[in-house]
């Protein structure tokens, strides 16, 4: 959502504060906001609304919230009633026909003989502003009083339409193409408007078919509110998301309607002319009917642990409209989000200001129960046994390409791509690739294990069990250390496979506790194949190996060096002097850095 | 090198040089050096040295392996040479090299980092499956169908609408309340991978970890909530993290807070590396919604709850300087064999 500051000071004259401090304002009592930058001049917000906010997707619901944040007066919208017009009730009454219950409220007017024009300049800024192009003034009218109210609503030019809107779900339509020429397939459980013989409109987004242009002359406007369920699946179904669904698909106040109708009308008239041709079509079936929430004045002290006074809760829940009778509340139909007593506290708490809530007062230590299920210590002694007999810990994909067993296996209904479908039911496959992966890479990796679940179906139950599975390259420790992993617990839970052992836990005797350790290793991401590189190098007298490794490797660096090894040492009794062989081993450098800084380190020629 | 070892060592070396023969050398050879010899069985020892001295007890050992070697090849030429045997030219195998080190993965590591400091605070760890239903998934957490929340989570389904793979650790914490609504009051944290529906590239994974913590007990509020997660975050970032906590939508929590961090690099002005917000998102939390804490037949009029909850998987890549998401789950994820 869009928010021009300029435009929004209208409506809160007294609003004056720095943007950067709007901007901070606004996210700390709930409309996260991005950023703020210029756009034609105007300082424009960029805001992310929550879903139960669709109040807050027009001007007008944010001003709400502003005007009682910072206790300031929001500015009443003065509209003529269209309905004080004179001689209004003797025009026609359009012939609109509304055939589902999806339709909360609809309200329709005719206008005619308009001259449409080319938009002003303040409101093709407007729209330029919302990231919009003007079109014409009567469609640029329309969303300007959608983005100030957040309701959407649609002008239809008769000559096109006709008179006869029906709304009503999808008869047998198959497509519909829509203002900007996309064609959309159509499926049955579409909410649209059509007339008797052809599809005008989806409820989100105008059709072609009624386009408003600069020739029109004749209009019906409507404004409606929907059951956002259905807005929202039509929406998912055409994978089409307007500005007007965006909106359609959250609660939104019916009352607001009039309002922003007679607004609508307003402008176009002062706009374009015209006169009004038709008597107002209000289809309301079912007045919103507003919650009585009994409240208690303590809550917000208890709920947020800091001193909020009865004063301040009356006071933030009148400039909310609230209406208040003792202990009882009833919220503004605006606020359709606001249910229980729980959402009265939060209103309060977030008007009150959360900065207030100390931060440095966490839960003191207490002498809880655990619960903490013996499968989790287990693991963290699994794990740390083995990372003590040198093995690392990896982790690996659980939905794979392949399954071990098809009759147990399952299968995702839709996974990420078109290959890694089954869950896995053995972590070894996955360490056969991550071997594979190593010796790609040129890392010679000698031990590894990952512990995670493998799942099966089984009599249509889905089954989960944790799994460790472990690869060494040398297969007598391998089988060494496995057995000390399950210490005499039932061997048929481990089941060997070349240099790879899996082993199900479930099975295994468990730890009543363990503490685990929490030493801190390094790890890195290797972006290309390991160099490995000999040197020799001959000395006088035998050496330091380990001062040898030492000092080479500080010479080489940390961020360049991945292993050194002293792999031979040969002394030649006719020189008596010392050749020692070097493999020293790059990470994460080209071919010629490596080489580069091979031959320096070991001053080969 | 510790003075047992230099022990072993002069021993050693008095034994080596009062040998005369090739096979009382060679005897002398296998004792120590051989398959089940003693420097083989000090190697193994290693698993009950401390963490921190491991580096240094095995380099030890590997310089008295090569001590011993070259004390045995010197007494072995001049054995020789008292039997007028021709010199050999000597050449030998002997290799060093620092004993090979094992790790956790970085995500164990600052799981375990945050258990520890819950563990602290009388916190149990947690855990769930993750096939999981629809009632535990969505329903439970005030989530029911056609709420738009759904949207924001892209799920994958075993078998659409009922089961799927847990979008969210929320999930664990449904499961929790089930079945512990009647031990109250509870402190419980728990890390798990999650599922999302999403493209697997540099940035995005469809599996990801969250890190989550939930209590339950009497007369909580929102500041301990907030005193909690602050004490987690200068544990995580250090204390000198600057955290805002705002008005935030969950549906499974009502307030709902969110946590911000003040960006590093701009300290709350905007910036590039922040959008422009000044401020980086760092997870969710709130008082537990009173329809999720109903939904586990937990008297709300005696208890409340908090919960918050935050991803590993970015902190933990900072931490070690991983740039691809996908080197978490395997593929280019590799330890320096020597290095902790
Ligand atoms: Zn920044």
């Amino acid at each position: 959502m869009k928010l021009i500051y300029s435009q929004l000071q209208k409506l809160l004259p007294s609003l004056n504060v720095e943007p950067q401090k709007l901007r901070d304002d606004l996210t700390m009592i709930g409309h996260f906001t991005n950023f703020f930058e210029e756009i034609e001049g105007e300082i424009v917000f960029d805001l992310d609304i929550k879903v139960n906010r669709g109040d807050c997707l027009g001007y007008y619901g944010l001003a709400k919230d502003l005007s009682v944040y910072y206790n300031i007066p929001l500015k009443k919208i003065e509209s003529p009633l269209f309905q004080g017009e004179g001689g209004a009730k003797h025009l026609g009454v359009l012939p609109i026909q509304v055939s589902t219950d999806k339709v909360k409220r609809v309200m329709a007017i005719k206008i005619s003989e308009i001259n449409n024009t080319e938009s002003p300049d303040w409101l093709k800024k407007f729209i330029k502003c919302h990231g919009n192009n003007p079109i014409n003034t009567i469609v640029d009218l329309t969303n300007y009083i959608m983005f100030l109210y957040g309701i959407p609503n649609h002008a239809f030019d008769t000559a096109k339409s006709t008179d006869n809107l029906i709304w009503q779900i999808n008869p047998s339509y198959k497509e519909f193409i829509s203002l900007d020429g996309t064609k959309l397939e159509l499926n049955s459980n579409i909410l649209m408007i059509n007339n008797l013989k052809k599809p005008l409109s989806l409820s989100f987004w105008g059709g072609e078919a009624c386009a408003i242009d600069i020739n029109t002359k004749e209009i019906i406007i409507e404004m409606a509110v929907y059951d956002q369920a259905t807005i929202r699946q039509n929406s998912r179904q055409l994978k089409s998301v307007t500005e007007a669904a965006t909106r359609l698909e959250k609660l939104l106040d019916s009352e607001l309607i009039p309002t922003a109708f007679s607004h609508l009308i307003d402008l176009i008239l002062k706009n374009v002319g015209g006169q009004i041709s038709s008597e107002v079509f209000d289809y309301y079936p079912q007045k919103v009917s507003l919650p009585q929430i009994k409240f208690n004045y303590n809550k917000p002290s208890q709920v947020s642990g800091i001193e909020i006074s009865k004063d301040f809760c009356v006071s933030c829940l009148t400039r909310l409209d609230c209406q208040i009778q003792d202990d009882l509340i009833t919220p503004p139909s605006i606020r359709p989000d606001i249910n229980i007593e729980a959402d009265l506290v939060e209103e309060v708490v977030r008007f009150y200001g959360y900065q207030n809530i100390p931060t440095n007062e966490p839960v003191t230590s207490k002498d809880v129960p655990d619960i903490t299920p013996k499968e989790i210590y287990l693991i963290d002694q699994l794990k740390d046994k083995l990372v003590d007999l040198g093995y690392d810990e990896i982790l690996t994909w659980p939905l794979v390409s392949s399954s071990v067993d098809s009759d147990t296996v399952i299968t995702t209904q839709n996974s990420i791509n078109t290959e890694s479908i089954y869950l896995r039911q053995s972590l070894i496959p996955a360490l056969k690739q991550q071997l594979d992966q190593y010796q790609r890479l040129k890392l010679n990796a000698t031990q590894f294990f990952e512990i995670g679940k493998i799942f099966f179906q089984i009599n249509n139950e889905y089954i989960e069990k944790n799994s460790l599975g472990i690869y060494n390259s040398d297969i007598n420790a391998l089988r060494q250390d496995a057995l000390q992993c399950v210490s005499n617990s039932n061997l048929e839970n481990m089941v060997f496979d070349g240099n790879f052992v899996e082993i199900i836990l479930d099975n295994l005797s468990k730890p009543n506790i363990y503490t685990p350790k929490t030493t801190d290793y390094n790890a890195y991401e290797l972006t290309s194949q390991i160099i490995t590189l000999d040197a020799n190098v001959v000395f006088d007298k035998m050496q330091d190996s380990e001062k040898l490794i030492k000092d080479y490797s500080q010479k080489i660096g940390k961020n360049n060096l991945w292993q050194l090894v002293i792999s031979d040492i040969f002394s030649d009794p006719k020189t008596s002097k010392f050749r020692y062989t070097f493999k020293a081993s790059y990470f994460n450098l080209d071919d010629k850095t490596a080489k580069e800084i091979h031959a320096s380190v070991f001053e080969l020629k | 090198m510790s003075q047992d070892l230099e022990e072993i060592l002069k021993q050693s070396i008095d034994k080596i040089s009062q040998s005369s023969t090739d096979q009382e050398l060679e005897n002398i050879r296998v004792e120590l050096l051989g398959r089940n010899g003693l420097i083989n069985k000090l190697f193994s020892d290693i698993k009950d040295v401390p963490a921190e001295n491991r580096k240094q007890y095995g380099a030890d050992l590997n310089r008295l392996k090569q001590e011993l070697e070259s004390s045995i090849e010197n007494q072995s030429n001049s054995v020789r040479a008292n039997h007028d045997s021709p010199p050999p030219v000597l050449q030998k195998q002997n290799l060093f090299e620092l004993p090979k080190l094992g790790h956790l993965h970085p995500l164990t590591q600052t799981e375990r980092q945050l258990n520890a400091l819950f563990k602290k605070l009388g916190f149990s760890i947690y855990n769930s499956p993750e096939i999981v239903t629809d009632e535990f998934n969505f329903e439970r957490l005030n989530v029911p169908k056609n709420h738009p929340a759904r949207d924001m989570q892209d799920s994958i389904y075993i078998k659409e609408p009922d089961y799927l793979l847990r979008t969210q650790t929320s999930t664990i914490e449904s499961y929790l309340l089930k079945t512990k609504s009647k031990e109250l009051p509870i402190r419980a944290a728990f890390p798990g991978s999650v599922f999302r529906n999403e493209k697997v590239n540099r940035s995005n994974h469809f599996v990801f970890h969250q890190y989550q913590a939930v209590v339950v007990d009497k007369g909580l509020t929102m500041k301990d909530l907030i005193g909690t997660m602050d004490l987690m975050f200068k544990t995580l970032y250090g204390p000198d993290i600057v955290v805002r906590y705002r008005c935030k939508y969950y549906p499974e929590v009502e307030p709902g807070v969110g946590p911000d961090m003040q960006c590093f690099n701009c300290h709350g002005v905007g910036c590039p590396l922040c959008k422009y917000a000044g401020w980086i998102e760092m997870g969710g939390s709130g008082m537990i919604h009173p329809k999720v804490l109903q939904a586990a037949e937990i008297d709300t009029n005696i208890w409340s709850g908090f919960a918050f909850g935050m991803g590993l998987d970015r902190w933990t890549m900072a931490q070690k300087n991983i740039k691809d998401i996908r080197t978490l789950m395997g593929s280019n994820l590799a330890y320096k064999p020597n290095e902790l």
